[in-house]
């Protein structure tokens, strides 16, 4: 590797993976970028995910923050996905919220690792109050009388 | 880009409409990764180039400052964009997205030195021989630079464009934050920046935090990156210059008082 390449990769890893801030940056500076870059992630996600951002109301930015502080994206689809799945096995993941996530894991198949992909058989997912069926890509949410 | 376009606007889906019925306009970019290669463009993009808008792919993902050689498939992606869009040119910046294989998620800045000067002009040699048309480059905002930088802003980016021969993309809202966030007078970066090559500018709005201006594009454009517009077309006034706008959409009214105040700063006439 360069010099070059792993001057970036430390920058970059200091920026995104919680790694220090190599030697003679700014470090009030590198932070204040480092900040700007979560709040930009959170926007991206929202726009992917509107749901699970909502479910936060003004707390989502600083809550994406933490969650994604030493998480590089791996694209705004893929995090909001991987924070949904965390807050779903906690059990803290609600209302529509939950059902977005229900839709999406019923219309795509994501291994936690690639891209999602097209699901190509039927699928059915279930959310709090809801049950979501995916057909030849159709996906239609059922939801349960209250 | 021989031709004078006057004022434009960057197409996001999201100002769609808005930007469907400005009466003037005659330029405008889109965001090069949002577009397939193949199957159909958006409606909107498509109304444009059909009543004859030029329409400019702008790259943000090539990674053109990255020490490693620019990925192959992003420069097809690219060059394939550019021929659906008709465009005469596109662009991208100069800067680095990527490291080691993590993404950062964001344009960085580069080292101002002689081999992070050789990385990127190598880059777009490879880019350049791939795509049909000219590629102009975009200077980024920055909030931090590198301890060592061996050459200024000016020579770096004048040594670049030289040894490419590609146009620049003259962001005149990065020259002004780089120059308020060093503490730096942006005019003198003008003076010595090659303004002949400039092929069109962005302009667009931030906001201070910490005592740090960002370059936020979700922000009206203020009033000191319009006069620099105004100090920047009386050197040598670009073919274009267009308003970059990226999130939390102002009604159009405003988006409309803010285009205007570009034309007006440049002279070009009104869109609206």
């Amino acid at each position: 590797m360069s010099d070059l390449a792993a001057r970036q990769a430390a920058l970059v890893e200091a920026l995104t993976a919680g790694k220090p801030v190599p030697d003679g940056f700014d470090g009030f500076r590198v932070e204040a970028a480092r900040v700007a870059l979560l709040r930009k992630r959170a926007g991206e996600v929202s726009r992917q995910w509107p749901m699970l951002a909502a479910s936060f109301g003004e707390r989502w930015k600083r809550e994406f923050g933490e969650w994604a502080a030493a998480r590089p994206t791996q694209g705004s689809l893929r995090d909001g996905w991987d924070m949904a799945r965390e807050l779903h096995k906690r059990g803290s993941l609600n209302g529509a919220a939950a059902e977005e996530l229900a839709e999406r894991e019923a219309a795509m198949r994501y291994d936690g690792a690639g891209a999602p992909q097209p699901r190509r058989t039927p699928a059915v997912r279930s959310a709090a109050g809801a049950v979501v069926v995916q057909f030849a890509g159709r996906v239609r949410v059922i939801r349960r009388a209250s | 880009m021989a031709d004078t376009y006057g004022v434009g606007i960057g197409w996001r889906p999201e100002i769609d409409g808005f930007v469907a019925e400005l009466p003037g306009l005659r330029f405008a970019e889109v965001v090069a990764e949002s577009v397939h290669a193949q199957g159909d463009l958006p409606a909107g993009l498509s109304r444009l180039i059909d009543r004859g808008v030029t329409v400019v792919p702008h790259g943000v993902r090539l990674s053109l400052g990255g020490a490693e050689p620019v990925d192959p498939e992003r420069v097809r992606h690219l060059a394939a964009v550019a021929g659906r869009l008709n465009a005469p040119l596109v662009s991208e910046h100069i800067a680095f997205v990527r490291a080691a294989g993590i993404e950062a998620g964001h344009l960085l800045p580069l080292p101002r030195s002689r081999d992070a000067v050789d990385a990127v002009v190598a880059n777009v040699k490879r880019t350049q021989a791939e795509l049909p048309v000219p590629i102009a480059l975009e200077p980024i905002a920055a909030l931090f630079d590198w301890p060592d930088d061996e050459l200024s802003e000016a020579d770096f980016l004048t040594e670049i464009l030289d040894r490419t021969g590609a146009g620049l993309l003259l962001d005149i809202a990065n020259v002004y934050a780089n120059a308020r966030n060093r503490g730096d007078d942006p005019l003198e970066l003008l003076d010595k920046l090659p303004l002949d090559r400039v092929a069109y500018v962005h302009v667009a709005g931030g906001d201070e935090h910490d005592g740090l201006y960002h370059d936020t594009h979700t922000h009206a454009t203020p009033q000191p990156v319009l006069d620099l517009v105004a100090e920047l077309c009386r050197r040598h006034r670009p073919p274009a210059l267009m308003l970059e706008r990226d999130g939390d959409y102002p009604p159009a009214a405003e988006l409309r008082t803010e285009l205007d105040a570009i034309a007006a700063a440049s002279g070009y006439p009104a869109i609206t």
